[in-house]
């Protein structure tokens, strides 16, 4: 059954980079209270970054998948400083127009600058190519992305679970004031968990950038499959950012080859199920309380 | 005291509007013609090629005189992709911007939503790119015409070379919307018309429009019995689609591959040497096949102002703006219905060589272009196409009655 492994293994590919997404988007809204439908635009200023480091200033990918990703946490700050401050303390549904708004920005500056032709970026020569396993062959590049997904899935758990940061940006997420009373500076940590969420929307950017081709309406047809991660995981979950990201990538996965006539319907179904009998997601806040 | 305020807005409006008909029909003013193209988006660039091609014409017939001794002028509105604001932007066009007439359009749905209100506007449409046979077929209408190659005459152009080829077995790969069923739904039944022994696959694959990886569907088609497989993914999707391919070993495989929207110039741009040599592709126009004065000249002048060949959508609009020209002057004026009636009929020279708005149904008899990939372009920086061929528009079309249009 060579089929099956090579299906598991590009459901990973699939699900790992939809995680490395879908959990900023998840962070940003467990401590924020803010739904950022800008994450995708972060996620294409990622990609084009690159694009522009890779091809054009003639850097190695390696550079740009650094370089790149902190380049976007530097616009998220000014973002978060010029606007996303003074909306807070207001309701949910204020910061989805906000972050609407700054989506559109995104959009038409992206396609100002870099113009709305098709761009490629080529993986690193050390990645192409394809490798045999499982019984199949595989993209030497769909390999990394399951690498770079479960080495980020274990730095986040780490940071989290395990450091002074993390635990100040759990704090912050039950209870902001609680945490300032504990002189926790509660404006550095919204700035730099924003910055953050956009950090993990650029380096999945930057990932995608060499298998998917770049066009100023890529952060729109990411965004609508993170929604879905997080509607099937839970909103604000990170665990549930993870099993959404793994089901949907098994959804894409298998379903293409197995159910090809069917496969536009699956992610709807398997939020309808979801919403239906764990209507908070299956990880999600008030699941189980 | 209400109703006389009422009646005094009412008079006002109807001198402005009297008024303002009478001035647009003063010899002085621009014709002007609405473009509506998707201007934002990831299928942006579509609108832009549109614009680069228009604006070619339009500066040289501004220079050589005009229409009628008037200068042209566009106005543009972004149609988004969606038919609903394609409706509105050609309302706003014709009753607030005063446009003549109309080119336009990159997707078939909005085509689909947008023709049958042509009549209701009285000015003519020259669709330029939406490809969905319906709108000069089943919705067709004396104001809705076509200057590009429509998916029925490309499939048929399809038809005839996968009947040459070996393969038994055919299957497809295609977006999941109107556009790539309707292509297999043509594709298959005129194979079958001309090579009754080919098997058409039940195993179809129509991935979601901007499903981003195709991995799921090309190892399918990988181990499925396929021998041809017909692959009308385009745009981003393509590009993407080649790559991934690449990467799965594909084209090492011994199957007959038959891009219908391959050879489009911002696809081979984008790829490179990705894409592979020995495929079959196909474009609405390949700005290398026809040996012409204007083809030459159109090629010429859009390379220097644009730095790389045009892509069949800058051909179509392009095209487009001097079907206008020449049926404004034929019909003296530039009324809609009388500009659409010359154009029912109206054969012009383009770069694609003489077209004709064919009396039955007001679609061009174009010429879809087939070839096979080849070397490298030495300037242009993509593959060039072998084994070209050029299809008679008139043989490829559907017979009037096929197209169900009753005009």
């Amino acid at each position: 059954m060579s089929g099956i492994g090579a299906a598991l293994l590009n459901s990973l590919d699939i699900g790992l980079l939809l995680f490395i997404i879908a959990v900023g988007l998840n962070i940003v809204f467990g401590v924020l209270n803010i739904i950022n439908f800008a994450h995708g635009a972060l996620y294409m200023l990622g990609a084009y970054l690159a694009f522009s480091l890779i091809n054009i200033a003639g850097m190695p990918f390696w550079a740009a998948l650094i370089l790149a990703p902190i380049g976007v946490a530097i616009i998220a700050v000014i973002i978060d400083r010029l606007l996303l401050r003074f909306i807070y303390s207001r309701d949910v549904a204020d910061s989805l127009l906000l972050t609407f708004a700054i989506l559109l920005i995104i959009n038409e500056s992206v396609r100002m600058i870099w113009g709305s032709g098709i761009q490629v970026v080529q993986p690193p020569d050390l990645l192409s190519g394809s490798v045999q396993l499982l019984g199949s062959s595989v993209a030497t590049y769909s390999l990394f992305v399951i690498v770079m997904g479960l080495l980020l899935l274990g730095g986040l758990w780490y940071l989290f679970n395990r450091t002074r940061v993390g635990r100040i940006m759990r704090a912050a997420a039950l209870d902001r004031d609680m945490a300032e009373a504990l002189c926790i500076n509660t404006r550095l940590v919204v700035t730099g968990v924003f910055a953050f969420g956009a950090w993990l929307a650029a380096v999945g950017g930057v990932m995608a950038a060499p298998m998917r081709a770049l066009d100023p309406g890529m952060g729109d047809k990411i965004i609508i499959e993170s929604f879905i991660v997080v509607v099937i995981g839970g909103l604000g979950s990170f665990p549930g950012a993870l099993i959404g990201a793994v089901i949907l990538g098994l959804i894409h996965g298998f379903g293409g080859r197995y159910l090809p006539e069917v496969n536009l319907l699956l992610p709807f179904v398997g939020m309808a199920l979801v919403l239906l009998f764990k209507p908070n997601g299956i990880m999600g806040k008030g699941a189980t309380a | 005291m209400k109703t006389t305020r009422l009646k005094k807005i009412l008079v006002a409006m109807t001198a402005a509007a009297a008024f303002g008909t009478a001035s647009q029909s003063y010899a002085e003013d621009p014709v002007r013609i609405g473009g509506i193209y998707i201007l934002s988006g990831s299928a942006a660039t579509y609108g832009e090629f549109a614009q680069k091609g228009i604006n070619l014409a339009v500066d040289e017939i501004n220079a050589s005189g005009g229409i009628l001794g008037r200068q042209v002028e566009m106005v543009y509105e972004d149609s988004q992709g969606k038919a609903s604001v394609a409706i509105q932007a050609a309302r706003k066009l014709v009753y607030s911007e005063g446009v003549d007439a109309l080119v336009g359009l990159d997707s078939s749905g909005v085509a689909q939503g947008m023709v049958p209100t042509m009549p209701e506007l009285q000015k003519p449409l020259i669709i330029t790119h939406a490809a969905t046979p319906d709108v000069t077929g089943k919705l067709c209408n004396p104001f809705t015409y076509r200057i590009s190659v429509n998916v029925a005459q490309n499939m048929k152009a399809a038809a005839l070379v996968a009947s040459e080829t070996e393969a038994t077995n055919w299957t497809t790969i295609g977006p999941d919307y109107a556009f790539g069923h309707q292509s297999w739904e043509f594709f298959g039944e005129y194979l079958k018309d001309i090579k009754p022994e080919v098997n058409l696959m039940s195993e179809t694959n129509f991935p979601r429009f901007g499903a981003e990886d195709f991995t799921p569907f090309i190892d399918r088609v990988m181990n499925s019995d396929a021998e041809g497989v017909l692959i009308s993914v385009w745009g981003g999707d393509l590009v993407n689609f080649i790559r991934q391919a690449n990467n799965r070993g594909f084209f090492e495989k011994d199957l007959e591959l038959m891009f219908t929207v391959g050879a489009a110039t911002e696809v081979l741009s984008a790829l490179g040497e990705d894409m592979p040599e020995g495929v079959h592709l196909s474009t609405r126009y390949w700005y290398d096949a026809y040996d012409n004065d204007i083809n030459n000249r159109f090629v010429k002048a859009y390379i220097d102002a644009y730095g790389n060949p045009p892509s069949y959508n800058a051909e179509g609009a392009y095209a487009a703006i001097y079907a206008y020209k020449k049926a404004m002057e034929a019909a003296g004026s530039t009324e809609g219905p009388a500009v659409a009636k010359v154009l029912n009929g109206m054969s012009m020279e383009a770069p694609n060589g003489t077209v004709t708005f064919r009396k039955g149904d007001n679609q061009a008899m174009v010429s879809p272009n087939w070839g096979i990939s080849g070397p490298m372009h030495p300037e242009h920086g993509i593959r060039t196409l072998t084994n070209l061929q050029i299809f008679d528009g008139e043989k490829v079309a559907r017979t009037i009655e096929a197209t169900g249009c009753k005009l």
